[in-house]
Formats: structure tokens, C-alpha cells, sequence
């Protein structure tokens, strides 16, 4: 049948390409690691993977690379993990889609015996030793460390006295909660820097402005904003800028991206909290090797971070 | 010709010749994955894809009827989230289990019998009144949950995904039921010759005295029971109820429903057919993974499967006709 014909050709066609992609890979006669990421088209996550790549090769890693297409679809997520379980992977690095949502799936490797290392988002302590499920390790940035640099920051900015708003990310992800707390508790500092306004912005750039030009109007002497991300701040920067107060508020965000690093150049934007996915990449398969060979590792392996200012937007980059 | 209450031995024929073809190309690929990996023909792997393709097969049971009947559904993936996260809390209330389940499976089958209604007494386009069905129930289960998923399940609920008889998991003998009904209630009553009747010819069935909203609405009610079933299903695996899960399900739905020789004209498909289809698509993305392709060759790989093989099933009708 025709069907059947094309079916396989684009099969055979699809697999002409991947052998030639992993063609280096099969070189190598070392273990293989899986390493299952929440996307493979977010820059942050594209960083990750250059990093876990490095490692691989330096170690003589066979080291295979997947993703769902969609980065909250922590179903095809399970299903990618449970079909390379089936490969009898040696070890199974893995950044969750879900903290909860991934642990049927870990409870499927520890099955099989394979060792899963956690990396950038935490998997629900409570909930994986209600399923008994193990993970070797933590390797993620310390997101309220994070957050207390930036309070550190507008403390020493405002010379601890001044009124401060907060954009949050989506309430309950576990990153978002972190950088929040880390935030407040550096505040605790500074008796004299109250927050008045501390609201969610979804994560997204467009409720940013939103929500800070609403902030603006019933705090019109706000004088710095602290958001749990970067799209947010520029959200915010652009509600400033709406406003005609730009440069009289103090802009703060986090994880450094690429516009938010130019912001600052322009002196729109003050500082951001740079994380590093390459470096985090890299110590996943580092570990992950450590594992198969038998070592033991730390059960949580801290990725240090950075605050960004005008000083430094230049010469620190993300892939470092 | 098209009224299908007439000539439906004769289509039959044609259905198995079609349904052949696609079957050959779900061997075709089994042949090529097991040349290539030997990971991929095992007992336990085999296992895996046919519980991983579990979820999509159910719902598209429900859009093969929709299809037939020459609508679309395109508030399943909503449906499967709303329904999900309303069985999630009755589940968390403590409400017996059977009380739970009913309670998902009668939100999808509230929503599948509103999206009916819609379009038979309110004569909106199905593309239509399932768009904003599908935008409804998205934002009714972000609104239900706000934005958080439902988590932490009891053991008897989850064995719903994890149980097994004889080694088969039990998601896989649940569609295999759904599928022996559903290709019953086609084939052998009065609902499955009319939703051919409807999709075929809708004026032709309503001057035969076919109470076509009736049935119609009947249709999509089914698309939203399953919705619900497949809730309970996917929820059970994740132990976790999520207002995000299930986007884009519609689509993989329609691809398998396509893929597996319905037509998207109405009138003509089985559901042999659909588990094919969705076979085929689970197998594809299980063998992807197992070759270590990257993730966005995937996409292309599924994509161009999807237009080919409904290309040449149009081409085949072509020739038939």
C-alpha cells in the first residue's frame, strides 16, 4: 500500500537525519545518560543543554537530549521518560515539568534502577516520600538566595528607607515562592523599606504593565520594584515610562535575560538576578557520571547566582 | 450513495480495505523501529506504548463520532482539564470513590451535551460553539483550581492507572471496552446508522425522519463523556490533576481519527480505524524517543506523517468514486 510506503520513507528519512546528528555520540563507547528537559526552544533551557553537552563530551558521555513540545506538558514529559527507561538509560537527569506531576515518572526509574538527578525545579518533597520515590540529587540555583540579594540591593539603593512593590510570579510555583521569601526576609533588615503593594503578575510581560500601572496609580510614591522575573520588570518599566517616571523608580528583576541585560545597559532597568542554566547543565551530567561510576554525591547541589547591575551587565554572561 | 443506512455492507468493505492500509502502515513502522533499535519490540515496551497511547484513543473514540457525523470537537483537551480537576476535588472531599468518577464523567458529559446543543438548537457552526467551549472549560478549570493543580491521591483511585490483570495495565483493557462498544454502537444500532446518516447527508437523514438534533447532540454528548474518562485515566497517572493538562489533545485526537481513514467530510470512518491511527502516533513518538531524535525533528516527523497519510486517503477515495 502507498500508506505504508511513505509512512516508512519518512521514517527512514527522519532517521537518515538523526543518524547523522548522532553520529559523534555513537562514537563514543561510554554510558548513556538521558536528560529530559521542560523544552528545548527557551534560551534559558537551550544553555542548559549547550552545558550538559560539554560535559558529555569531555566525559565520553552518550548523552541523549529530549523535550516535550510544550514546556507545561508534563504528560508527554512522563511519556518521553517512561520510553527512555526503556532504553535502559545508565542514569536519567531531569528538569520537571511538574514537581508533583513527574513522580509517577520517577517512581518508573527508580524501578528500572536507574538514578534520576533533579535539576533547576524541585520535585515536591512531600509528595515523593508519600510515592517512596528516591532522586539522587538537587543541582538548581538557589532561588531565595536570589531574592535576597535583590532586597540587598534596593536596601542599600534606597539607603534603607523607602516604600517597595513587588510583582510575584503565578502563585505556588515553587520558584516564584522562593524568590519572594528571599526578598521579604532581606527587607526584615531594613525596618525602615515597607512594601506596599506585593501583587502576581502571572510571570508574564504584558500583566507587568498592567499591574504596575495600576500599583502607580494607587502608590504614586513608590520609589522601587522588585519582579520575580524579568518579563515582568520590563512590564513594569514600560508602565514607568507611561507614566513619565522614568529613571525615578528603581527596577529589579530576575534571571537576567538578554533584554533584560540591555535594559540595564540603557539604564531603564537597574539590576536582574542572573542564574546559570550551562553551568547547571554541566554538573547534571557531571553528578549523573558520578552516580553510574559508583561515587557518592551531595544530596542537593546548590548552582551559584549572580546580581546584575550596569557595572557588570557586560562582562557577565549567562553562558559562563 | 451517501445515505449510509443504505449501502453500509458495501462501505464496510471498503472501511476493512482502508482500515488494511493503515494497519500495514502501523506494521511498516513496528518493522523499521525494530531494524533499528533493539529496544523497541519488547514485551514490556509494546506495553508502555499501548498504555501511553491510552489517553489521546479515548478521546479520539469520541471525535471519530463527531467526525462521522460531520462536525469537529475542538473542547476535548478543555473538557479533559475541567473534568479532571471537578473529579480531583470531589476526590479530596472524601467523597466515596464511584461518587468521584461520576462526577468527572458527568462534567464532560455536561459540556459534550451544552457543545450539542449549541450547535443543533442554536445552529452555531461546530468549529464555533467548540472553540468557545474549549476557551469555557479552560477557564472554568483555571477559575475551579485558581491556576493551581489538584494533587495526592488514594491508592485505590490511582490503581485506575497503575493496576494491571494478567500483565496488562489496566488503561489498556479499559480502552480496548471503550473501542468493542464503541465499534458496537456504529455498526449495530440505531445511533451509529444515524450519526453515518447525519454526516453523510444531514437533509437526506432529517426527510428519512431521523430526529437529527436529537442524535446530534447525543454525538457530542459522547465526545464529552469520554473527555471525562480519559480525565480520570490521565489523572490517575499524573496523581495529579492539572487546569493546564490536555492542550492540544484535540488535535492529536483529529490526527488519529484522520489518520485512521475517517473522513473529515462526515459520513464515512470506523473506530478500528482511530485506534490504528492513534497506535501509529504513539508508536512514532515512542520509537522518536527511543532513537534519540531531537525534539523538534519529531515534530516534523509527525507533522508530515499526519498530511501524508490523510493525502493519500483522500487520493484513494478519489479513486474510488
Amino acid at each position: 500500500m502507498n500508506k505504508t510506503l511513505i509512512l516508512v520513507l519518512s521514517v527512514v528519512l527522519s532517521i537518515a537525519s538523526v543518524s547523522c546528528q548522532r553520529g559523534n555520540d555513537r562514537a563514543s563507547a561510554g554510558p548513556r545518560i538521558a536528560f529530559v528537559m521542560k523544552t528545548a526552544n527557551n534560551p534559558f533551557f537551550i544553555d542548559m543543554q549547550k552545558g550538559a553537552e560539554g560535559a558529555a563530551r569531555r566525559l565520553g558521555v552518550d548523552l541523549i537530549v529530549q523535550a516535550a513540545e510544550r514546556e507545561v506538558d508534563v504528560e508527554k514529559q512522563v511519556q518521553i521518560i517512561e520510553n527512555l527507561i526503556q532504553t535502559k538509560v545508565a542514569a536519567l537527569c531531569v528538569t520537571p515539568s511538574g514537581s508533583r506531576e513527574i513522580i509517577p515518572a520517577i517512581d518508573k526509574a527508580n524501578r528500572a534502577g536507574i538514578p534520576v538527578v533533579i535539576v533547576d525545579t524541585r520535585v515536591d518533597a512531600k509528595a515523593l516520600s508519600e510515592a517512596k520515590g528516591q532522586v539522587a540529587t538537587f543541582i538548581g540555583s538557589d532561588n531565595y538566595e536570589g531574592g535576597k540579594l535583590a532586597g540587598e540591593y534596593i536596601i542599600k539603593r534606597l539607603v534603607g528607607k523607602g516604600k517597595v512593590a513587588v510583582l510575584e510570579g503565578i502563585p505556588g510555583h515553587e520558584t516564584g515562592d522562593s524568590r519572594l521569601n528571599g526578598f521579604r526576609d532581606a527587607l526584615k533588615a531594613a525596618p525602615g523599606i515597607e512594601i506596599v503593594a506585593s501583587q502576581t503578575a502571572n510571570w508574564e510581560r504584558d500583566q507587568g504593565f498592567n499591574v504596575f500601572q495600576n500599583i502607580l496609580q494607587s502608590h504614586p510614591d513608590v520609589q522601587a520594584v522588585f519582579a520575580c522575573n524579568d518579563l515582568m520588570a520590563l512590564g513594569a518599566i514600560e508602565a514607568i515610562t507611561a507614566a513619565k517616571k522614568a529613571g525615578q523608580i528603581i527596577v529589579v528583576g530576575f534571571d537576567a535575560t538578554d533584554e533584560a541585560r540591555e535594559a540595564i545597559r540603557r539604564g531603564t532597568m537597574d539590576a536582574t538576578v542572573a542564574q546559570f542554566p550551562a553551568t547547571m547543565g554541566e554538573l547534571a551530567v557531571e553528578n549523573a557520571y558520578r552516580l553510574i561510576k559508583g561515587e557518592q554525591i551531595k544530596a542537593e547541589i546548590p548552582v551559584p547566582i549572580k546580581l546584575i547591575t550596569k557595572e557588570t551587565a557586560d562582562s557577565t554572561t549567562a553562558k559562563e | 450513495m451517501r445515505f449510509r443506512g443504505v449501502t453500509l455492507r458495501q462501505n464496510f468493505l471498503l472501511h476493512h480495505g482502508r482500515q488494511l492500509g493503515t494497519l500495514s502502515g502501523l506494521v511498516g513502522l513496528a518493522v523499521v523501529l525494530w531494524a533499528l533499535t533493539p529496544h523497541f519490540l519488547t514485551v514490556s515496551n509494546l506495553l508502555n506504548v499501548a498504555e501511553q497511547a491510552t489517553i489521546i484513543a479515548i478521546v479520539a473514540v469520541g471525535m471519530t463520532f463527531v467526525i462521522i457525523a460531520a462536525g469537529i470537537d475542538l473542547s476535548v483537551g478543555s473538557v479533559v482539564a475541567f473534568s479532571g480537576v471537578v473529579m480531583a476535588s470531589v476526590l479530596h472531599s472524601s467523597a466515596p470513590l464511584p461518587v468521584a468518577l461520576a462526577a468527572g464523567l458527568g462534567t464532560g458529559l455536561l459540556c459534550g451535551l451544552v457543545n450539542g446543543l449549541l450547535i443543533t438548537i442554536g445552529r452555531l457552526p461546530p468549529f464555533i460553539a467548540t472553540l468557545g467551549m474549549m476557551s469555557v472549560a479552560r477557564g472554568a478549570a483555571l477559575v475551579f483550581t485558581e491556576g493551581r493543580p489538584i494533587s495526592g491521591f488514594s491508592g485505590s483511585f490511582r490503581s485506575l492507572a497503575t493496576g494491571e490483570v494478567l500483565h496488562i495495565p489496566l488503561p489498556v483493557i479499559i480502552m480496548a471496552a471503550v473501542y468493542l462498544i464503541a465499534h458496537f454502537v456504529l455498526v449495530r444500532t440505531r445511533l451509529g446508522r444515524y450519526t453515518y446518516a447525519i454526516g453523510g447527508n444531514e437533509e437526506a437523514a432529517l426527510l428519512s425522519g431521523v430526529n437529527v438534533r436529537l442524535y446530534k447532540t447525543m454525538v457530542y454528548g459522547i465526545s464529552g463523556l469520554l473527555s471525562g474518562l480519559a480525565a480520570i485515566l490521565l489523572t490517575a497517572r499524573l496523581n495529579s490533576a492539572q487546569p493546564i493538562a490536555g492542550m492540544m489533545y484535540e488535535l492529536d485526537a483529529i490526527a488519529a481519527t484522520v489518520i485512521g481513514g475517517t473522513s473529515l467530510m462526515g459520513g464515512e470512518g470506523t473506530v478500528l480505524g482511530t485506534l490504528i491511527g492513534a497506535l501509529i502516533m504513539a508508536v512514532l513518538r515512542n520509537g522518536l524517543n527511543l532513537l534519540g531524535v531531537s525534539s523538534f525533528i519529531q515534530q516534523i516527523v509527525i507533522g508530515s506523517v499526519i498530511i501524508v497519510a490523510v493525502l493519500i486517503d483522500m487520493a484513494l477515495k478519489r479513486h474510488g468514486k
